[in-house]
């Protein structure tokens, strides 16, 4: 079985954000892997290690790619392919997803497997539009994969009525959610072996598209301006006596808030 | 004039709130407004999906449409947001929603926006606001195209109790199975739960209950006031909780008048799920705990000691 999956380089969101003129202010700010991809990693090289398949990892982004990728071979992940073009820095989900697409088209991929959504757009988008786009299954929200045979999987989902457990036919992709594993911290040994390891670096041309293919030329929408969030102001709080503290406060609920 | 499609929010048979809410906002906005309902023996919401302030209702009643899969679902709405020249195709918040909708703006080469807390219509042109980097940010974005697909984040509209509509059932035809991606079993969750996202108070519990007496003595005072009970995401790690229990980024969203936060840090993808809170209280030992940041009301102390005493004070207020 072939896995292609997704990783893309997100700002870190445990970090103070700032915006400034309608922007985000760059100073300060760190970037790493967007978490819900670390479990995608994860999840193919689970699939590798159990059933054997060849896992390629391939990251849409700009030039400080590298770092991320190694440490996805350092996870166990076997070929990293870099797509790093300038034009595509303003790029929304469906541009990813057509580019994506045509990495997809290269490598007759059996199994994809992307993040849920990424952190610094929180749109869950890209995996879904992949698929459309290609014509395959998809199935979102992923919580477990096991492998059927040569053309099927079985997969769990969370869905609103509960965890739906559905067979796929394959190629299909998914999209899969943080409660599927718990991201390995990768060995010193394939740390090492990792630095060793090419990683395969394209812009659009060498991918044989352009902006203009993949839709970046017309975006369908376009962040016209960040804002800061109305950030909650810390209330009251009360140290002291459990008792005496625990009785003002359902007083302050019931007489001043009036939510009991 | 702008013609907006909303997705009825359908669960074991009932109309959920958030199909009004998004129907009220439609028409607050000037629009047409239409409501897809997709399901199986679904026919008799008819009247509910009007009162809800639907001016149309097309609904697909197949019994192959009673377990939820994305293909299938997808179908329906582009349908009716086709038959119905829909400009702007709104989903209210849950997984649901957040399975169909790309692929809805996928096939009618729309744009898509999830999680979005706005809508302003200058004209053609539609702009929405949505929170980003677990809401650490807001967006305003620009959509380019003349239809917007879009998942309305828990919360984000009111309903107006002075709604109404109009009854006039449009079926649509059952959509083709998908036979590439087949339910083979639901797992349900528990039912006969009060649901988080209806739940006017919401007690969440987290790593400080440690182990299932602790959630226990928590979950006495979520039934003393017939509140929703819900989990940070360690306790579900913790196999103590159910997914569907998970509130957060990754769970659900909540807006509840009142919500309690008992033994949980306030993790920032925690803080995603219930900062819109009217009003929220956190029980935490420790006093320096990122949740004190976002609670209007803050008890340090031992939550094994605070719980008791808690639910003692309440009942004799609301006695
Ligand atoms: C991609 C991603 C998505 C995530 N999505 C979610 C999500 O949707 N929802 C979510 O909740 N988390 C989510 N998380 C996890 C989140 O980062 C935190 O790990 C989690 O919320 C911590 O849960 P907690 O607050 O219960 O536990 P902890 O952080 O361990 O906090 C326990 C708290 O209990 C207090 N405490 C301990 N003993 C007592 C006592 N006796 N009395 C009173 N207080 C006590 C401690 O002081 C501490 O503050 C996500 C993480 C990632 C990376
Ligand atoms: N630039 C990118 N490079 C690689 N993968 C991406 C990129 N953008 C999005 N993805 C994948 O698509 C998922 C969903 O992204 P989004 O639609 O932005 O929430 C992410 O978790 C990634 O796996």
């Amino acid at each position: 079985m072939k896995i292609l999956t997704t990783a893309k380089k997100v700002v870190d969101v445990e970090l103070t954000i700032h915006v400034e003129n309608g922007a985000i202010v760059e100073d300060g700010l760190q970037y790493v892997i967007n978490a819900w991809d670390e479990n995608a990693v994860e999840a193919a090289v689970q699939l590798k290690e159990n059933n054997g398949a060849e896992t390629t990892l391939v990251s849409i982004g700009g030039s400080d790619n590298t770092d991320m990728i190694r440490k996805c071979y350092a996870m166990g992940i076997e070929n990293g392919i870099h797509i790093d073009d300038p034009a595509l820095d303003k790029a929304d989900s469906f541009v990813f997803a057509n580019v994506l697409q045509k990495v997809y088209e290269k490598g007759e991929y059996d199994l994809v497997i992307t993040g849920k959504q990424a952190q610094d757009t929180d749109s869950g988008q890209t995996g879904i539009i992949l698929a459309e786009g290609l014509g395959i299954p998809c199935v979102s929200n992923v919580i477990d994969i096991e492998v059927v045979d040569d053309q099927h999987v079985k997969v769990s989902r969370l869905g609103d009525a509960g965890t739906e457990i559905v067979e796929v036919e394959l190629p299909a992709v998914v999209t899969v959610s943080d409660s599927i594993n718990e991201p390995r911290l990768p060995a010193m040994r394939g740390i090492m072996m990792a630095k060793k390891k090419k990683i395969e670096v394209m812009d659009l041309a060498a991918l044989g598209t352009s902006l203009d293919e993949v839709g970046g030329a017309a975006l369908k929408s376009e962040v016209a301006e960040f804002m800061a969030s109305e950030s909650r102001q810390a209330g009251q709080k009360f140290e002291g006596d459990a008792a005496e503290i625990t009785a003002r406060v359902v007083d302050l609920l019931a007489n001043e808030a009036k939510v009991l | 004039m702008a013609k907006v499609l909303v997705i009825a929010d359908i669960k074991q048979g009932v109309l959920k709130g958030s199909t009004a809410e998004l129907l009220s906002k439609a028409k607050a906005i000037g629009a047409q407004t239409a409501v897809v309902a997709i399901g199986s023996n679904i026919e008799l919401l008819a009247s509910d999906l009007a009162n809800a302030g639907s001016d149309t209702q097309y609904i697909a009643d197949d019994a192959n449409l009673e377990l939820f899969s994305a293909g299938p679902f997808a179908s329906c709405v582009v349908d009716a947001a086709n038959q119905f020249e829909a400009n702007l195709i709104w989903f209210g918040f849950s997984e649901s929603g957040k399975a169909v909708a790309p692929r809805v703006a996928a096939q009618l080469e729309a744009a898509c926006a999830t999680e979005i807390t706005d809508v302003t219509l200058d004209g053609d042109q539609i702009e929405v606001t949505r929170p980003a980097i677990a809401n650490k940010v807001m967006q305003r974005v620009k959509v380019n195209t003349e239809r917007l697909v879009a998942v309305v984040r828990a919360g984000a509209f009111e309903a107006d109790e002075g709604i109404s509509g109009t009854e006039n059932v449009v079926k649509l035809s059952a959509p083709a199975p998908d036979l590439k991606t087949v339910i083979k079993e639901l797992v349900s969750d528990a039912s006969g739960e009060i649901d988080l996202a209806d739940a006017d108070v919401v007690i969440s519990v987290g790593r400080g209950a440690k182990d299932q007496a602790g959630i226990d003595l928590v979950k006495e005072l979520a039934n003393d006031l017939s509140a929703g009970f819900g989990s940070s995401r360690a306790m579900v790690d913790g196999g103590f909780m159910a997914h569907n229990k998970q509130v957060g980024q990754t769970g659900k969203i909540v807006a509840p008048t009142l919500y309690m936060a008992i033994g949980i840090s306030g993790a920032i993808q925690h803080l995603a799920g219930m900062n819109g809170s009217k009003t929220i209280l956190a029980v935490n030992k420790d006093p320096e705990a990122p949740i004190f940041n976002v609670a209007d009301y803050g008890i340090v102390g031992d939550l094994f000691e605070v719980v008791p005493i808690l639910r003692e004070e309440i009942n004799k207020i609301r006695s």
